[in-house]
């Protein structure tokens, strides 16, 4: 199987950096703890420009660029960010860049497919990665610098069935794991979410929670937006998607001054609905993938595993009773 | 692939002064008409547009004009925000930009062969003026049909046009008044009373209501006690839209986006569409 030793993987990068640009990810909380989504959907892009006499312009996507070190949850997000925005209809500015992306996943843990990305490095341990090639994108780019990656053998201590023993690393931590756990039944926690709106909980939430978005920006799944427009002082106009938080105050805010959801109370309750409840119904999974940037960079310190796991006791609780 | 925010550019041809706070634009395509579907429709009754220009934003709004017309479509505005406050500042000759029409519209097909009560207020009269226009173009194929039209005051009852026109075809229209002036011979408010000037088989019988608050008064003060049953009622309803294609967010209610599975909902499913 294609193989890349540790001491090629730099030699490739810089390859790389001589004909693209080259991003990093780098851990979930790099970057201040921004995700991938940035690069397809970036927090602020002018997406149209006009003056007083032009037709509409529309901004041009960026040069081929590759993108480099999603974990495993950032792998799936991204192939699930892929199917949010590909239904119920193409959203043009982000497949744009989409389009322009080469994606090399990077993990340790044991995986038997390749979970997202065009091209994974599966670290299996004595100093070897296993390539993954799962896009002809991915495919083409490897045929193109062949020269860092030979075949190789990585089944050197099979078991008696002759399957390969890789070394499972669990580079995810304790957290992410069982908030993955909870994610493998999509559909209970649909139920379970569902249930809980005249839970007490979101009263506690609700005095708790400060409102400030940062949970939904570093979300590599979050994906509300605004669009805003400027006039500038040369006759251009201009349009911009922004990224939005429906934790925002007024995220619901129409013009005259009606507001369909007032109180954080509301808005953090529909933030976890969207998460579990309309995302599980649209897509048949939570939009969660158990990264834990939420959680880590929410200043009130909220813990979204605390939450959903009070309201499943209560909830199985409750159908015991019934 | 289809850029779906890339709006095109229309040119306004005719403003009338509806109101003192609402106009309304007739938009014209540049160079050509707008496309009919297989009906022959531009949009479906009930659908909407975003109006807009690039700098300044875009609106949801709902057509007022016959949905078989291919030259132009008519919209109205009240002057709320940026946008309109825009619209208004603009004078015939001037582009705007246009997408859509999205969303669902009134159940066209359920309503028919039924008696027609349409419910609306203030400046929730346009998805319904356009229905009206769809029904009068088929009228073989309609019941009764009622328009209970509510505003403030004599002065903010729009679309006074139309609405002789739509009397000439039969349509029996229902105006009432908040606040009446001396010259005011119609009625006030949404009251009781009304059910006697209607005459409808209650059980073949659909409602639709588009409009504000009052419009409530309308529901439980008219079309609840003429017997028209919660499942037979269909709101167009109002949020916050964005992209008006289902991907911001910003609409949704529950399972529903109001841009995709709406804005036109069954009274009986709005309960469950919790915000």
């Amino acid at each position: 199987m294609l193989i890349i030793k540790t001491e090629k993987i730099d030699e490739f990068l810089e390859e790389l950096k001589t004909n693209f640009s080259v991003f990093n990810i780098g851990g979930s909380l790099s970057d201040g703890g921004m995700s991938f989504k940035k690069y397809f959907f970036p927090p602020v892009e002018k997406i149209f420009s006009k003056t007083s006499t032009s037709n509409v312009e529309v901004m041009k996507a960026p040069k081929k660029f590759i993108l480099l070190g999603l974990d495993l949850p950032d792998l799936e997000a991204l192939t699930y960010l892929d199917e949010i925005m590909q239904n119920p209809n193409e959203d043009f500015f982000y497949l744009q860049k989409r389009k322009q992306s080469v994606v090399i996943g990077l993990t340790a843990e044991n995986i038997d497919t390749a979970p997202g990305g065009d091209i994974v490095f599966q670290d299996v341990g004595e100093t070897k990665y296993r390539v993954w090639e799962n896009t002809a994108k991915g495919k083409k780019l490897i045929k193109k610098y062949k020269r860092f990656f030979e075949e190789s053998d990585i089944n050197a201590g099979a078991d008696s069935d002759g399957a390969p023993q890789i070394p499972n690393n669990e580079s995810l931590g304790e957290w992410s794991r069982s908030m993955r756990e909870l994610l493998l039944d999509s559909e209970f926690l649909a139920k379970a979410v569902e249930w809980s709106r005249d839970h007490p909980i979101w009263d506690e939430l609700g005095k708790k929670c400060l409102g400030c978005g940062i949970c939904t920006y570093v979300c590599p799944l979050c994906h509300c937006f605004s669009i805003e427009d400027s006039v500038g002082l040369d006759d251009k106009c201009s349009r911009c998607r922004k990224w939005d938080a429906c934790t925002l105050p007024d995220f619901a805010k129409i013009a005259g001054g009606h507001n369909f959801r007032p109180s954080i109370k509301e808005r953090y309750y529909d933030w976890f609905y969207h998460k579990f409840v309309r995302g599980y119904n649209e897509y048949g999974k939570s939009q969660c993938v158990g990264c834990e940037r939420c959680k880590e960079l929410c200043p009130a310190g909220i813990d979204i595993y605390e939450i959903l796991s009070v309201i499943l006791k209560d909830y199985k609780k409750t159908l015991a009773e019934s | 692939m289809n850029n779906i925010y890339l709006p095109q550019l229309v040119k306004i041809t005719k403003i009338i002064e509806q109101s003192p706070t609402v106009k309304s634009f007739r938009l014209e395509k540049i160079g050509g008409r707008f496309e009919k579907d297989k009906d022959g429709l531009v949009f479906k009754p009930g659908q909407f547009v975003m109006v807009g220009q690039i700098g300044y934003g875009e609106s949801p709004l709902g057509p007022s004009s016959s949905p078989y017309e291919d030259k132009y479509i008519e919209i109205a505005a009240r002057k709320a925000g940026t946008v309109t406050g825009y619209l208004h500042s603009l004078k015939e000759g001037d582009k705007i930009t246009l997408r859509g029409p999205y969303g669902n519209g009134f159940p066209l097909d359920f309503m028919k062969g039924k008696d027609i009560v349409c419910a609306t207020g203030g400046c929730g009269i346009p998805p319904i003026a356009a229905l009206v226009e769809y029904i009068i173009k088929n009228k073989e194929n309609f019941g009764r049909v009622y328009v209970l039209y509510g505003a403030k005051t004599p002065d903010e009852i729009l679309m006074k046009d139309k609405i002789e026109e739509w009397k000439k075809e039969g349509v029996k229209i229902i105006l009432t008044i908040d606040k009446p002036d001396k010259n005011w011979k119609g009625q006030v408010g949404f009251v009781t009373d009304l059910i006697k000037e209607i005459d409808i088989d209650e059980a073949n019988a659909v409602a639709t209501m588009c409009g504000p608050g009052p419009m409530m008064g309308a529901l439980e003060k008219v079309l609840r006690p003429l017997g028209i049953s919660d499942r037979r009622i269909f709101v167009s309803m109002e949020r916050k839209m964005q992209c008006g294609v289902g991907k911001c967010q910003h609409c949704t209610t529950g399972k529903k986006y109001v841009c995709l599975d709406g804005p036109v909902f069954n009274y009986d499913e709005i309960e469950k569409n919790h915000d």
